[in-house]
């Protein structure tokens, strides 16, 4: 018992508890939810039998059925150019935020604190906000972009198959910017300026600097914030339903708007399953290569 | 350059930056300001015409924001203090070692929260009604946010971790802490900058919770504010402008509270607070 | 039956029932409603009347929102943990009194002396029905009409009393109303992708001589034919695709749309807000003297199958029914019964308007009862974004549609 004790508090049985028990949580929480989704993806379900496991096995029948479709592949396409183009656009604006207020300039910090608005702001009132701006009569990106001469015709962010996407797109990178900013922020913050001052007197200029000093030190964040960026922007939701909701005629649609939209609004829970099975093997490709990026950190 | 005109290039810049980022915040402002249709005219404008600065008022009053506000503060700071005591340790040691267990661990966490939580709703909804969990409500929604943004705050506090010279930590088992001592002696106080970031990143998610505090919580004094706002949101009956002005009261706290609070925290970590 | 006799059924039922529970002295029942209403919308505040008359049942309330009424009442009946009252969507009866989700109330309506059958319109009705048995209690009812701004007639020199009678006339006025220079479309509606698409486009195609169950029907593709005009003209906005009802006549009442298509859910806001002169006529039909037809929305009340108490929420719904006389007046909902006459309000325009939906709702034809509309529904909702953005033309489109539907029919 005594030895038990000990290890608790210094030996193995520390590191063995501080990991368990959240896994356990996690498990519990989050692991079975998600093996109830692949279950019933294999399954025939009926919109009564919600509350059971007991339904009858229909092997692979759903998969068939969803590849069938005409939709399948075009949505497919969608998600991996939203979260493609999401996370560029998240991440080159937030490094460029976040290196641009590292440099340090008197109201820096203060002002740095005003671009995380976007990550309080709730999603249902930021789809409503961006679904005003991005309409085509009254929206006013439309308004400033004819004012200044880019446009001659309203362009309906909206209703065009060739924009709706990018009207998603637009607005979950501005959701984006405030979590790669100040993420990225406290990365920088975390590199010895005695590296800066060194490679200053050996004759590296700024870029070279960057290259050689920030981008590596910064590995394991960036590591960290894209592997994030994936999982938020795969689980973005409140934008698609209240700016496009997937239209017009799925030009807009992705995985996880259509999963919600075949199972509760088409009450098809196989398919709406299924459909989030492909999706977790997608992010499951990207799981491993963020562990693997994590290899070649090193500890400060 | 001028050093003085440096800073004010800059300080032009960042004002420049902040104003077009913000544009949809002082939208949402300034739609709570106009009447119902008004938001609908074409050419839009800037400011209305006819401002209603009553819409607060009555918002205020006849939806209860206080009650709601304060629904939403207990859930957030449940959810926050289960995923700190619960993710730091974890956190902690997927940062110390280096094997093939980590990586696994580090997997599995990342996977658990692929899926949207308006997928994960309902089986979480089925297990729930099954342990009893419904019964109490806010506890429940705490239990189902806590496991959702778990992984989130481990990813980012292990990069914390990861900062922390280890020859510190073997410097205090050498002088006898044990591992329990050292972990709180000196490993944590190092890594707590990164650690009340992330979870006021957290906390501020948690706030907003919608998807399955509207699922769980079906009595109304309960409701955190999302589920209030919305409650405004029906097909027929958008009120846009009661919608915003509920919005604003909803974010303007937490907004003024985090960019006094930033000022503290980011500054901390510029000043290199680890070294 | 009047009013008045109305109201004395529904204060018999509810005195009868006090008096058999103050003698009973039994503690009190409680009874679960969802609906979707809010503080100003019916279901809370009948609830409230009802807790205050005492009457030994409790009726405890939840409001829920539109696109949740299904999942969360399918999620708590599966568990076990359904309330005793719901409100669900017309379309959407079927889906749960084909499952036997509903229970079947045949019986109680036959012996109730507040619901009778007989007082209310034939649309509604035919939504609780499920293989002649009735499985719910129409809560309110609704339709659309043509909204149109009379001043903008006038200044384009039509008659504001002499709005369109047929589609053709539709297109017509609509392009002599179109004045981009002044931010001002000829009309606007929702074509979206979602049930509000389907309400909008069904009633044309009914009177095109189609339907859901023949969505292809030659009528049926000129009406979508027409809808594609008035899109590729630019007489209404292309963001007809994606924007609801309640917003698109948002933009009428601003005066950027010279004609709507919506329902009687507006006229408050309308009377409140358009700074102009306008009227309400019946949907224009393909031809002169073709068959009317129009959309039927709103919802049913229902009990759950599993409820403890039958006997009482059934009476829960007999104090509603009572109370349907207060629907317009006080919440400006339209109750769903040919019997009671609405009296007039003292908005001229409001009861101008009020009269051609009573006169449209004797058109309106419910969606289904099919247990799998939502599938059908989107079929339709499909096809119409297909041909509106040009990806097909509209006879391929309902052709697809039409094929989907007929599988799904079997």
């Amino acid at each position: 018992m005594r030895r038990f004790l000990l290890s608790i508090s210094d030996g193995r049985g520390f590191d063995i508890g501080l990991v368990s028990v959240p896994l356990a949580f996690l498990f519990a929480m989050a692991g079975l939810p998600l093996i109830y989704n692949i279950v019933m993806s294999f399954q025939e379900v009926d919109m009564f039998s919600l509350g059971t496991f007991a339904r009858p096995f229909v092997g692979f029948k759903n998969y068939v059925t969803l590849f069938s479709l005409p939709e399948t592949w075009p949505i497919l396409g969608n998600t991996a150019v939203f979260v493609i183009a999401s996370i560029a656009g998240q991440f080159t604006i937030g490094f460029g935020l976040a290196l641009f207020f590292w440099t340090g300039f008197p109201g820096s910090s203060w002002l740095r604190g005003l671009f995380l608005v976007s990550w309080i702001m709730p999603g249902l009132v930021v789809g409503a906000i961006w679904n005003w701006i991005l309409s085509g009569d009254f929206g006013v990106l439309n308004y400033i972009l004819r004012e200044s001469g880019l446009i001659s015709d309203n362009i309906f962010w909206r209703s065009d198959p060739d924009f709706s996407l990018w009207a998603v797109v637009i607005a979950n990178i501005w959701l984006g910017i405030s979590f790669n900013m100040i993420l990225l922020s406290v990365g920088l913050s975390a590199i010895s300026q005695d590296l800066y001052e060194a490679a200053e007197l050996d004759g590296a200029n700024v870029i070279q600097r960057f290259y050689t000093i920030t981008l590596p030190m910064m590995r394991s964040t960036i590591g960290a914030i894209i592997s994030l960026g994936l999982i938020f922007t795969l689980q973005q939701f409140d934008l698609f339903a209240a700016i496009t909701a997937g239209g017009p005629n799925n030009s807009s649609n992705v995985a996880q708007y259509w999963a919600w939209d075949l199972s509760f609004r088409q009450y098809d829970f196989a398919q709406g399953a299924t459909v989030s099975v492909i999706m977790i093997v997608f992010v499951m490709i990207a799981s491993v290569v963020y562990v693997r990026s994590t290899r070649h950190e090193v500890r400060g | 350059m001028n050093l003085a005109l440096r800073d004010k290039f800059m300080l032009a810049a960042a004002f420049l930056l902040a104003a077009i980022y913000l544009f949809p915040l002082y939208w949402m402002y300034v739609t709570a300001l106009k009447t119902g249709s008004a938001m609908f005219a074409s050419p839009p404008s800037l400011w209305p015409s006819d401002p209603q600065w009553g819409t607060y008022g009555s918002v205020w009053e006849s939806r209860n924001v206080g009650r709601y506000l304060w629904n939403s503060l207990v859930i957030a700071s449940g959810a926050v203090s289960l995923i700190v005591i619960l993710g730091t340790g974890c956190a902690y040691v997927l940062a110390r070692y280096r094997n093939v267990w980590v990586d696994i661990g580090l997997f599995l966490i990342l996977m658990l929260q692929v899926l949207p939580a308006s997928l994960m709703i309902t089986p979480i909804f089925v297990g729930f009604s099954q342990l009893g969990l419904l019964d109490y409500p806010r506890t429940a929604v705490i239990l189902a946010i806590a496991a959702k943004s778990m992984p989130f705050f481990v990813v980012l506090v292990r990069a914390t971790f990861m900062s922390v010279p280890m020859e510190l930590e073997e410097a205090a088992l050498v002088d006898g802490n044990s591992r329990l001592g050292a972990f709180f002696n000196i490993v944590l106080p190092l890594a707590r900058n990164g650690i009340l970031v992330s979870a006021i990143l957290i906390f501020m998610q948690a706030f907003g919770e919608f998807v399955y505090s509207k699922s769980m919580i079906q009595a109304i004094e309960y409701q955190p504010a999302s589920v209030g706002l919305n409650s405004f949101m029906g097909p027929n009956t958008n009120e846009w402008n009661n919608i915003m002005a509920y919005a604003a009261m909803y974010v303007t706290p937490i907004l003024a509270t985090f960019v006094l609070l930033q000022r503290r925290i980011v500054s901390g970590l510029t000043s290199g607070a680890l070294k | 039956m009047g009013i008045r006799k109305l109201a004395l059924a529904g204060a018999l039922a509810v005195a009868s029932m006090s008096a058999f529970y103050t003698s009973a002295c039994a503690e009190d029942v409680k009874i679960t409603v969802w609906s979707l209403d809010r503080d100003i919308q019916p279901a809370p505040n009948l609830i409230k009347d009802f807790n205050n008359l005492k009457t030994g049942i409790t009726v405890e309330y939840r409001q829920i929102q539109f696109d949740d009424v299904v999942s969360e009442a399918m999620r708590a009946y599966s568990t076990g943990q359904a309330p005793d009252i719901i409100a669900v969507d017309n379309p959407e009866h079927a889906l749960f009194s084909s499952r036997g989700a509903f229970l079947d109330l045949t019986d109680m309506i036959a012996q109730s002396s507040v619901v009778k059958p007989a007082n209310y319109y034939p649309g509604p009705l035919k939504s609780v029905m499920w293989k002649d048995r009735y499985f719910g209690i129409p809560k309110a009812t609704n339709t659309i009409a043509l909204y149109y701004n009379k001043d903008m007639f006038k200044a384009k020199g039509l008659d504001p009393d002499k709005p369109p009678q047929t589609w053709d006339e539709l297109v017509d006025t609509a392009r002599k109303l179109t004045d981009p220079a002044k931010n001002v479309y000829g009309i606007t509606f929702s074509a979206k992708a979602n049930e509000e698409g389907t309400f909008q486009f069904l009633p044309w195609a009914q009177m095109g001589g189609g339907g859901y169950d023949k969505i292809n029907a030659p009528g049926t593709v000129k009406a979508l034919e027409i809808w594609k005009t008035i899109i590729d003209e630019k007489l209404a906005s292309r963001d007809t695709l994606t924007r609801s009802q309640w917003d698109s006549t948002g933009t009428f009442n601003s005066g950027n749309a010279a004609m709507a298509i919506s329902g009687p859910w507006e006229l408050d806001r309308m009377v409140k807000e358009a700074k102009f002169d306008w009227g309400v006529a019946l949907l224009p039909l393909p031809e002169p003297g073709a068959k009317r037809s129009s959309a039927m929305g709103d919802f049913n009340w229902a009990i759950f199958a599993n409820t403890k108490h039958p006997k009482e929420a059934f009476k829960v719904l007999e104090y509603f029914v009572s109370q349907d006389n207060r629907m317009f007046k006080d919440f400006g909902q339209l109750p769903a019964r040919s019997d009671l006459a609405i009296p007039p309000t003292g908005q001229p325009l409001k009861d101008a308007g009020l009269k051609v939906f009573q006169e449209q709702l004797k058109y309106a034809q419910p969606r289904g009862p099919h247990p799998a509309w939502p599938k059908i529904s989107k079929a339709i909702q499909d096809a119409i974004q297909a041909a509106l953005t040009g990806q097909m033309s509209a006879q391929e489109a309902l052709d697809q549609a039409d094929q989907k539907i007929k599988a799904v029919l079997g």
